[in-house]
């Protein structure tokens, strides 16, 4: 049986280890000018870095036309192959990036994901699972950020929904410069109880793998462990807007997102009659006018 | 959030090529020429004792191979009715098992450009939206449009379909794509289409600035002297100008508040609609996220395909 004391050993190695392997990875950002996708309000940048195993990782990234400080927002991407340059009136003043994670487009040399597939993609040791490395991408997401010279960021917040959420949520556990966080729905991968036949896609994948390679769920369980959000929750302390679905079994059963709500210090749960998409319309107002108060903006 | 009223009084300024018809009959064409070459690879990692997942690919306009994703029920005797769905701008297609315990096969389509048929044609996202659109024989969706048609041709070339009980669904994109499709192959004996893409392309350049639409007005802004040719090019590919040609009951679902297909262009397609239709609207929704969507297309379906207790199967 694994303790609480065992887990938090866990969790905290696997942090560790990532921030000690990216410290000695140069970033070696690149950032171009996409004239293309520019807006008259701000300036669009492809931007480039090194991740986790000399991996180079794609963001697209917006800075208001004047340049100069401004507070900054990451979007962290879903589960799914893109992650584009969505529209939001933020970016007139603030700083947004979406960065991308291995296996998505532009990010996918040598690496392409599956959808269905990446969630257990090498799962078969710890080292190869690169669920585990897409996390250290969305770490190493922040060190791009703060490091690049196009402009500076005054605060970070973070939002993301399905993985993204579960990835900002992790981030933020591991760096004291995000000041907030919102997350949707967020991808409960590690946690136990997902290992069911009722679970819906995404995380509906771990199922389909167990039904071909039954003996393999110990490592199923043991490889996915250190990102389930539960496991970061209390390591959260800035504020969280958490939304959930009664009717979502895919990505953040209630009863789940109920749990981190209790984990999480200062959590701000929002309960819909939603599946998938979670709070739908009624929470993106919410959660828009939540991130411009906590970025600063009018 | 934009009313009922604010629908009706909208009014499309889209217009109809005179040789839209001629244009399409030369693609099809083209298409039924075209070797199918379909080929159909087992998934056993997908199935499960409900439904045989295959991956699927057949031949589509200009010799590219395009994937798609068939799941066959385990249980019961065929022919079984099928749903083809069509896919969103930027998603991969999913896989829809839920509808094999109901005796019903599905396909999802991956057109151009998704990953599993992206090995000959991958602008990317953002990209395909005005990939080619210099002219209506370049532009991507002459393709992708032909890849929906060839996914109906798959179904219909398959012992285990029942190929008079074929009905399509989408949303987003996948709506577009839906009226598009059911105009173009009258074997779609019906179709759901939510929040409809790829519909009232003027319109949309004054309306919204959000994507994938938005990618029209980077390129009026980069080439603004191609802006009427690119609204040439579009006209042939507005769903607006497909609807009056579909003769299978329709339903479209609309969300008053949807950010990235306004309102009022979707409704513009419904409008169009002469055949049998049903229109849902949903008040404090968004692109893609009102609650009731799914299961409304979910019970639409079934009562089409006469699964719903006491209707009798349609013929």
């Amino acid at each position: 049986m694994t303790t609480l004391d065992s887990m938090n050993s866990e969790i905290s190695d696997f942090w560790q280890s990532h921030r000690e392997n990216l410290q000695v990875i140069p970033l070696e950002i690149s950032l171009e000018v996409d004239s293309f996708y520019s807006q008259p309000e701000w300036t669009v940048y492809r931007m480039r870095y090194t991740g986790l195993g000399g991996y180079r990782l794609f963001a697209w990234l917006s800075v208001p036309l004047a340049g100069g400080t401004y507070p900054a927002l990451i979007r962290m991407p879903d589960y799914g192959s893109v992650h584009d340059i969505v529209y939001t009136s933020l970016r007139s003043q603030a700083i947004v990036m979406n960065p991308t994670y291995r296996g998505q487009r532009n990010s996918d040399v040598p690496f392409q994901a599956e959808y269905p597939g990446l969630l257990t993609e090498g799962i078969e040791t710890p080292e190869t699972y690169v669920m585990r490395q897409v996390f250290a991408d969305a770490l190493r997401a922040v060190h791009a950020l703060l490091t690049q010279q196009v402009a500076t960021v005054s605060a970070l917040t973070i939002t993301g929904a399905g993985l993204g959420g579960s990835l900002a949520l992790a981030v933020a556990s591991q760096c004291p410069t995000v000041m907030a966080v919102a997350a949707d729905v967020p991808l409960m991968l590690g946690h136990p109880d997902i290992l069911g036949e009722a679970t819906a896609y995404p995380l509906g994948e771990l199922n389909d793998y167990l039904r071909v390679y039954p003996h393999r769920r110990g490592t199923v369980l043991a490889d996915t462990s250190p990102l389930n959000p539960l496991s970061i929750a209390a390591k959260v302390y800035v504020p969280v807007l958490l939304s959930i679905g009664t009717r979502d079994r895919g990505q953040c059963p209630v009863a789940m997102g109920e749990e981190l709500a209790k984990r999480i210090p200062q959590c701000d749960l929002h309960i819909y009659d939603g599946a998938g998409e979670g709070g739908g319309h009624p929470h993106n107002v919410v959660r828009g006018s939540w991130l411009k108060g906590m970025l600063g903006l009018n | 959030m934009a009313t009922k009223d604010d629908l009706e009084r909208f009014r499309c300024q889209v217009t109809r090529p005179g040789d839209i018809d001629e244009f399409w009959l030369d693609v099809l064409t083209q298409l039924d020429d075209l070797a199918l070459d379909p080929r159909v690879s087992p998934v056993p990692l997908r199935s499960n004792e409900d439904v045989d997942v295959s991956l699927v690919t057949y031949r589509s306009l200009d010799g590219l191979d395009i994937s798609a994703w068939y799941c066959v029920p385990t249980q019961g005797d065929g022919p079984f009715p099928a749903v083809i769905q069509f896919p969103g701008y930027k998603g991969e297609p999913g896989l829809r098992r839920d509808w094999g315990r109901k005796g019903v096969i599905t396909i999802t389509v991956a057109v151009r450009g998704k990953l599993r048929s992206s090995q000959q044609f991958n602008p990317g996202y953002p990209g395909v939206l005005t990939h080619g659109i210099e002219s209506r024989d370049t532009y991507s969706y002459r393709g992708i449009i032909s890849d929906c048609v060839r996914g109906v041709d798959f179904l219909l070339s398959r012992a285990e379909v029942d190929t008079d009980r074929i009905y399509a669904s989408g949303s987003s994109q996948g709506g577009g794509l839906t009226l598009i499709t059911a105009a173009l192959k009258p074997e779609i004996k019906g179709g759901v289409a939510g929040y409809p893409f790829l519909c009232c392309f003027p319109e949309t350049l004054e309306m919204l600035r959000s994507y994938p639409y938005d990618e029209l007005r980077c390129y009026v802004r980069a080439w603004p002297d191609r802006k009427e040719q690119m609204l040439e090019t579009l006209s042939y590919f507005d769903a607006v100008n497909f609807v009056s040609r579909i003769e299978c009951p329709m339903a479209v679902g609309i969300a008053l508040d949807d950010e990235v297909c306004p309102p009022e262009t979707s409704y513009a397609a419904y409008a169009g609609l002469t055949c049998e239709k049903e229109l849902w609207l949903f008040p404090d929704s968004g692109h893609g996220n009102a609650h009731e969507y799914t299961a409304k297309e979910t019970a639409w379906l079934e009562g089409q395909l006469g699964l719903i207790s006491g209707q009798g199967a349609k013929p």
